[in-house]
C-alpha cells in the first residue's frame, strides 16, 4: 500500500553545515575537550590551569554569538531542526555570561575544599553546552538531547560534596526526580510524534492546527511535556527537590541551577509552546495559569518560614519562576499574538541572572567567614562588611521588586502583559501576583533588617576577605542589577529581540 | 497476518506480566530479571513492525547493557539472596490506583486516537526496498543528515555522563 | 528478486507455506546437530592436543584414540546427582545454565557454513525446490545480532555466581562480567571496520563481498588489525585462557559455576566449547571469506563447506594452542589491555579507514589524508601515554599520603 512512498534512502547526501552559525557550540566542544586532557595530562601545578582555561574557553565562545548577533541573519539548519535567530542568540549570551560568574564563584570554592577541579569544569562546560544546544533547538529530538546534557552534568555537579550528607541527599533527590520528570516529557513527546509523524516543532505546529489536533491524545502529550519542563523550572507541584538540592550543593551550583538551568527550562519552554503547541492554548494556557498561581503563592508562603538563607534564596526562586511563568498563563489572550508574551519572559529571566547570581555569590562571600547559611548569622554585617551589606541589599532589594534596581522592571513588564490581556482570567492573576509581591518584600526584608539592624551573634568582627574571582562576579551582577533598574532599556531591548522570527 | 497477531498477543501479554512482576516481586534480581523479560519483548515488537535495527539495538543497549551494569551494582552492593521486604512499601495501593488510572486514561486516548488505524500490509514488498526504507542503512542516513546536531551532542553528553560517574563514584 | 546484495534468503520470496517452514525447521536441526557434533569432538580434540603439547597422552580409553570419551563424560554426568546449595536462588539458578547455552546456539545461525559464493547462485543451494541460504537465518542486522547475543550471554555466567549463594562463584562472575562487558567494546568497534568497508550488517552480504578470492578477504581489506583485536577480544569474551580469570583455580576454586554439578555443570562445559566453535565461525565469517575457497576436484557443491570447515579448525587449533601455551593474565593487565590497548587501538584504526574511505569518494589526495589521520592517531596516543603517566603518578602520590 503505502509503504512505498516516502524517501527511499539512495545515496548519502551529507548535510551542509553552516560553521558559523555552529562556532559558539563548537568553540565551548574545544574548550571542554581541552580541559579534559590539560587536567589528565599535566601534573601538580599544570592542573591549576584547567579553571583559568574553563572560563577564557567560556569567553571565546562569546565571540562568535557577538558575530552572529552582529551578522544578524536567521540562520536555520537541518530542515528548521536548529535555529539560530535573536532569541536564541540572546540566550546563549546569557548561558555564557550565567556560566562564567558560576566559574568566579567556583575557583576560590574548589581551591578550598580540595574537590575535584578538572572533571568540574569540565562538567559545567558541558552543561552550558547542554543550554546553548537548547536554545537553538526547534525538533523534539534535539530538545531532549540537549535537556538531558543540560541536566545530567547538573545532576553529578549537585552531589560534588560526596562526603557530605546533605549533598548526598541533594544529587539524589535532584536525579531521581530529574530522570523521572524526563520520563513523563518523552512520553508525551512520544505522544505528540505518534499523531504528528513529525519531530520538527515547526511542522508540529502547523499539524496542530489542522484538524485532528483537538484529540484528547495531543492535550495529554502537552500536558506531559509541560510537566516535564515544569520540573526544570521548578514550578508548584513539581518544586520539591529544589530547596533540598539547592541546600546541599555546592552554592556555586546552587547557584547555577537557580539561574542557568533554570533559564534552559523556560527557554525550552517557549519554544516547544510558542511553536509547536500553538494551536493548543485551550490547553496551555489553562495548565499555566494554576502553575503560576500555585507557584508564586506557594513559593512565596513557604519562604517566610526559612530560616536558612539559601533554602529561604531556593523559596525565592521558585516564586520568581511563579512571575516568569505569568506571561504564559494569557499568551493566548493577547492582541498582539501568542509571540508578546515572549518579550516580558525574556526580559524578566535576564533581569533575574543578574539579581540572583549576585545574591548568591554573596552568600558564597559571607559564608566563608561565618561558615553557616542561617539567616541569623547575617546579624550585623553592616558592623563588619559594609561593602557586602550593601550589595546584598542592592540583591534582596531588586528580587523584591524595589525601583530603581533592576528587578521592578521585570515585574513592571510582567504585569503590563497581564493587563494587555485585559480578561477577567488575567486580572485574578494579575492580583495574586501583586499580593505575593507584597509577601515577599517581608521576607527579602528581614534579610536586610538582619544586617543593618541585628547585634553579630557571636561578636566577631573581623573583615570578610573576598578573593578576586569572588569579587569580580559581586560586582558584575550588582552593576548589572543597578544598569538595568535605572536604565531598563538595555534588557528590554533584548526583551524585544528574544522573539521568534516565525510567529503568524 | 493471522500470525502476526497471534505472535504480538503472546509477546503484548509476556511483557505485561513481566512488568507485573517487576513491580511486585520482593527480590531485586528477580525483578531485573523480569525487567529483562520485558524489554526483550518489547524487542520483539519492534522485529514484528519489522524495526529489526531498533530491536537489535533494543537488546544490546537495554538487556546486554543496562540490566547488566543494574545487576552489576546489585551484586557489587547487596546481593541479598531471597525476599527482601523492604522492597514493599506502604504507599503500594496508592500507587496501584495512580497506575491504574493512568492506564486508563492512556488506552482512552490511544485508542480515540488510533483505534481505526491499520499498518499498511508489507505482502510483496521485497526486502531490498523494506531495507532502503527503514533498515540499517535508512537510519545511518537520518542520524548523520536530520538529527546530525543530537547525535554529535549526544556524544558529549556520554563523555560528561562517564566523567561524572568516576568522580562519584570514585574511592578517595 | 531485487539487488543480490541486499535480498535476503530468496526461501521467503514468494510466500511462506509448509515446505518453507519444514525447510527452516530442518536447517535449525542441521545447524544444532553440527554444533553438538562439534563440541563432541571439540572436547576430545582439545584434551588429546593439550596432552600431545604436555607430553602426556591423553584420553584413550573409550573407541579409537579416546574419541568416545565426551560421550562417556556426558553420560556419566547425567546419572551424577543434581546439587542444589541451600542458600541457592532456585528459579535462577536452574535457570542460568540455559541462559549460557541459547547464545551460544543463537549466534552460530547467522553463519553461513556453504554455499558457492561470487557466482549466479550467490550463496544458494536447491534443497526440495526450494533456493536458500546455507545459513540457519540471515537478519538483516547480522552483526547486530552478533553482538546482541554476546553482551546477553553475560547474563548466564553472572546469575549462575550469583545464584549459588557462595562467595567464589560470586568474585567468579563478577570477574567475568566485568571481563565480558569490557571486550565488548574492543569486539565491537573492530567488527565496525568489516561493516564499515562493506556496507551491510548481513553476515551473509559479508561474506558475499569477500567472494573474490584471497586478495579479497577482509582480513585484508581492512588491515589486519581489526582482525588482530577482535581475535584477542574475542578470546577474552570466552574467557578462554590465557583471559580465563573466571576460573582461576588457584583463587577461585573452579570460578562461576563451583557450585553446579550433574548436566547442569555439563551444560555450561557444553556452552564453553560450543562459544568456541561459533566464535571461531564468526571471525572466519567476518575476516577470513566465510566458505570462500577455490573448487579442486568433484563437486562444486562440497568445497565451500570444506573450506570453512578447514578456516574454523585453524581457529579452534589455534585457541587449544593458546591455552597450552600462556600463562593467565593478572586482573588489571587484562584490563589495561582492554581499555587502554584494545579500544584505542580499533578506534585509531576505524579513524583512518574511514579517512580513506572518505577521500575516496570524494575524491581527496589519500596520501594526504592517511598521514593527516596517523598523525592525529600518533597525538591521541600521545595524550594516552601522557594521560597513563600522570595517573600513575597521582595514584602513587596518593598511596603516599595513605
Amino acid at each position: 500500500m503505502d509503504v512505498l512512498s516516502g524517501p527511499v534512502a539512495g545515496v548519502f547526501r551529507a548535510p551542509d553545515v553552516d560553521y558559523h552559525a555552529f562556532a559558539p557550540e563548537l568553540v565551548l566542544v574545544a574548550v571542554l575537550v581541552a580541559v579534559l586532557v590539560v587536567d589528565l595530562v599535566l601534573e601538580g601545578r599544570g592542573r591549576r590551569l584547567v579553571g583559568g582555561l574553563a572560563g577564557i574557553g567560556l569567553l571565546a565562545a562569546m565571540v562568535p554569538v557577538l558575530t552572529l548577533a552582529v551578522d544578524g541573519a536567521n540562520r536555520s539548519m537541518v530542515g528548521g531542526a536548529y535555529v539560530v535567530d535573536d532569541f536564541a542568540l540572546v540566550f546563549k549570551g546569557l548561558f555564557l555570561i550565567a556560566g562564567y560568574v558560576t566559574m568566579l564563584l567556583s575557583s576560590d570554592y574548589l581551591a578550598d575544599d580540595d574537590y575535584y577541579e578538572g572533571e568540574y569544569y569540565f562538567l559545567l562546560l558541558s552543561s552550558v553546552l547542554g543550554m546553548m544546544v537548547m536554545a537553538s533547538s526547534r525538533d523534539l529530538i534535539s530538545i531532549f538531547v540537549a535537556l538531558e546534557l543540560l541536566s545530567i552534568p547538573a545532576y553529578m555537579l549537585a552531589g560534588w560534596r560526596k562526603r557530605d550528607l546533605k549533598g548526598n541527599e541533594a544529587t539524589l533527590k535532584y536525579y531521581l526526580l530529574g530522570v523521572f520528570a524526563t520520563g513523563v516529557m518523552l512520553y508525551g513527546m512520544s505522544l505528540i510524534f505518534g499523531i504528528t509523524g513529525e519531530t520538527v516543532l515547526t511542522e508540529i505546529g502547523s499539524k496542530l492546527q489542522g484538524p485532528g489536533a483537538s484529540l484528547p491524545l495531543v492535550s495529554l502529550g502537552i500536558v506531559f511535556v509541560i510537566v516535564g519542563f515544569a520540573f526544570k523550572i521548578s514550578a508548584v507541584p513539581f518544586h520539591s527537590w529544589a530547596p533540598d538540592t539547592y541546600e546541599g550543593a555546592p552554592t556555586p551550583i546552587t547557584a547555577f541551577l537557580s539561574v542557568a538551568s533554570k533559564a534552559g527550562g523556560f527557554v525550552a519552554l517557549m519554544q516547544l509552546v510558542f511553536i509547536g503547541f500553538l494551536g493548543r492554548d485551550d490547553v496551555w494556557q489553562p495548565m499555566f495559569w494554576v502553575l503560576a498561581a500555585l507557584t508564586m503563592t506557594v513559593g512565596n508562603l513557604i519562604a517566610l518560614r526559612q530560616t536558612n538563607i539559601v533554602r529561604m534564596l531556593a523559596y525565592s526562586s521558585v516564586a520568581q519562576a511563579g512571575y516568569m511563568l505569568l506571561p504564559f498563563a494569557v499568551a493566548g489572550d493577547l492582541a498582539k499574538g501568542p509571540g508578546a508574551a515572549m518579550g516580558p519572559m525574556t526580559t524578566y529571566l535576564l533581569i533575574y541572572a543578574a539579581m540572583n547570581l549576585g545574591a548568591f555569590a554573596l552568600v558564597l562571600a559571607v559564608a566563608r567567614k561565618t561558615r553557616s547559611g542561617e539567616i541569623a548569622s547575617y546579624g550585623g554585617l553592616f558592623e563588619y562588611a559594609p561593602g557586602l551589606t550593601v550589595l546584598m541589599s542592592i540583591f534582596v532589594f531588586a528580587l523584591a521588586g524595589i525601583p530603581p534596581l533592576g528587578g521592578w522592571y521585570g515585574k513592571l513588564v510582567v504585569f503590563k502583559t497581564l493587563l494587555d490581556a485585559n480578561t477577567p482570567w488575567a486580572i485574578v492573576l494579575g492580583v495574586i501576583a501583586a499580593v505575593n509581591s507584597v509577601i515577599a518584600l517581608y521576607y527579602y526584608a528581614s534579610v536586610a533588617r538582619e544586617m543593618w539592624m541585628r547585634p553579630v551573634p557571636d561578636g566577631d568582627t573581623t573583615p570578610v576577605r573576598v578573593p578576586a574571582g569572588l569579587t569580580a562576579a559581586l560586582s558584575l551582577c550588582a552593576v548589572a542589577t543597578v544598569v538595568i533598574g535605572v536604565y531598563p532599556q538595555v534588557v528590554a531591548r533584548f526583551g524585544d529581540l528574544a522573539v521568534f522570527s516565525l510567529l503568524p | 497476518m493471522v500470525a502476526q497477531n497471534i505472535a504480538f498477543g503472546v509477546l503484548a501479554a509476556a511483557t505485561s506480566l513481566a512488568a507485573i512482576r517487576v513491580v511486585t516481586t520482593r527480590n531485586v534480581v528477580h525483578a531485573a530479571l523480569y525487567l529483562v523479560v520485558v524489554l526483550a519483548s518489547v524487542g520483539a515488537l519492534y522485529i514484528l513492525l519489522t524495526a529489526e535495527f531498533v530491536a537489535a539495538v533494543q537488546i544490546l543497549v537495554y538487556v546486554g547493557a543496562i540490566v547488566v551494569l543494574l545487576l552489576f551494582g546489585v551484586m557489587l552492593t547487596k546481593a541479598t539472596l531471597g525476599e527482601d521486604d523492604q522492597l514493599d512499601n506502604d504507599q503500594r495501593w496508592l500507587g496501584a490506583v495512580i497506575a491504574l488510572f493512568l492506564l486508563g486514561t492512556l488506552s482512552f486516548v490511544l485508542v480515540d486516537a488510533f483505534g481505526d488505524d491499520k499498518l499498511p500490509s508489507l505482502e510483496g514488498v521485497s526486502r531490498a526496498t523494506l531495507e532502503a526504507q527503514r533498515g540499517s542503512g535508512a537510519v545511518g542516513d537520518a542520524i548523520f543528515s536530520t538529527f546530525l546536531v543530537p547525535f554529535e551532542v549526544v556524544s558529549v553528553l556520554l563523555l560528561a555522563a562517564l566523567v561524572g560517574a568516576i568522580v562519584l563514584a570514585r574511592r578517595d | 528478486m531485487g539487488d543480490p546484495l541486499q535480498g535476503g534468503d530468496p526461501i521467503f520470496i514468494g510466500g511462506i507455506d509448509f515446505g518453507v517452514v519444514a525447510l527452516v525447521v530442518l536447517k535449525v536441526l542441521i545447524g544444532f546437530t553440527f554444533v553438538m557434533v562439534g563440541v563432541i569432538f571439540m572436547i576430545w580434540f582439545e584434551r588429546k592436543l593439550i596432552a600431545d603439547m604436555q607430553n602426556r597422552i591423553g584420553p584413550n580409553r573409550a573407541g579409537k584414540w579416546g574419541l568416545l570419551q565426551t560421550l562417556a563424560d556426558g553420560i556419566k554426568l547425567i546419572f551424577k546427582e543434581d546439587l542444589m546449595p541451600n542458600k541457592a536462588d532456585r528459579l535462577v539458578f536452574r535457570l542460568a545454565p540455559y541462559l549460557t547455552v541459547a547464545p551460544a546456539f543463537l549466534t552460530f545461525t547467522i553463519v553461513p557454513i556453504g554455499g558457492l559464493f561470487g557466482t549466479g547462485e550467490n550463496g544458494t543451494i536447491e534443497v526440495f525446490g526450494y533456493r536458500t541460504f546455507v545459513q540457519v537465518a540471515d537478519p538483516p542486522i547480522g552483526v547486530l545480532f552478533l553482538l546482541a547475543m554476546s553482551s546477553v550471554a553475560v547474563y548466564g555466567v553472572m546469575l549462575a555466581g550469583w545464584s549459588s549463594g557462595s562467595k567464589y562463584p560470586l568474585l567468579g562472575s563478577v570477574r567475568a562480567s566485568a571481563q565480558m562487558v569490557s571486550y565488548e567494546a574492543a569486539l565491537g568497534l573492530s567488527v565496525v571496520a568489516v561493516v564499515l568497508l562493506t556496507g551491510s550488517l548481513s553476515t551473509h552480504d559479508i561474506v558475499s563481498a569477500q567472494s573474490g578470492g584471497f586478495a579479497d578477504w577482509n582480513i585484508w581489506r581492512t588491515g589486519v588489525v581489526p582482525f588482530l583485536v577482535f581475535c584477542i577480544a574475542a578470546t577474552a569474551e570466552l574467557n578462554r585462557p590465557p583471559f580465563d580469570l573466571v576460573e582461576a583455580e588457584q583463587e577461585l576454586v573452579g570460578g562461576f559455576h563451583t557450585e553446579y554439578s550433574s548436566m547442569r555443570f555439563g551444560m555450561f562445559y557444553l556452552a564453553e566449547f560450543m562459544n568456541t566453535i561459533t566464535m571461531s565461525a564468526i571471525i572466519v565469517t567476518l575476516f577470513l571469506g566465510g566458505p570462500d575457497g577455490p573448487s579442486l576436484f568433484g563437486p562444486d557443491i562440497i568445497w565451500p563447506t570444506i573450506w570453512f570447515m578447514g578456516k574454523l579448525f585453524i581457529f579452534l587449533f589455534t585457541f587449544v594452542w593458546l591455552r597450552a601455551t600462556l600463562p593467565r593474565f593478572r586482573y588489571d593487565q587484562l584490563m589495561d589491555l582492554g581499555w587502554k590497548r584494545l579500544i584505542p587501538l580499533s578506534l585509531a584504526w576505524l579513524l583512518v579507514i574511514g579517512a580513506i574511505r572518505i577521500a575516496d569518494d570524494e575524491g581527496w589526495n589519500v596520501a594526504l589524508v592517511i598521514g593527516i589521520s596517523l598523525a592525529s592517531c600518533v597525538v591521541g596516543a600521545l595524550a594516552l601515554v601522557g594521560a597513563s603517566r600522570a595517573g600513575r603518578i597521582r595514584r602513587r602520590a596518593e598511596e603516599a599520603l595513605r
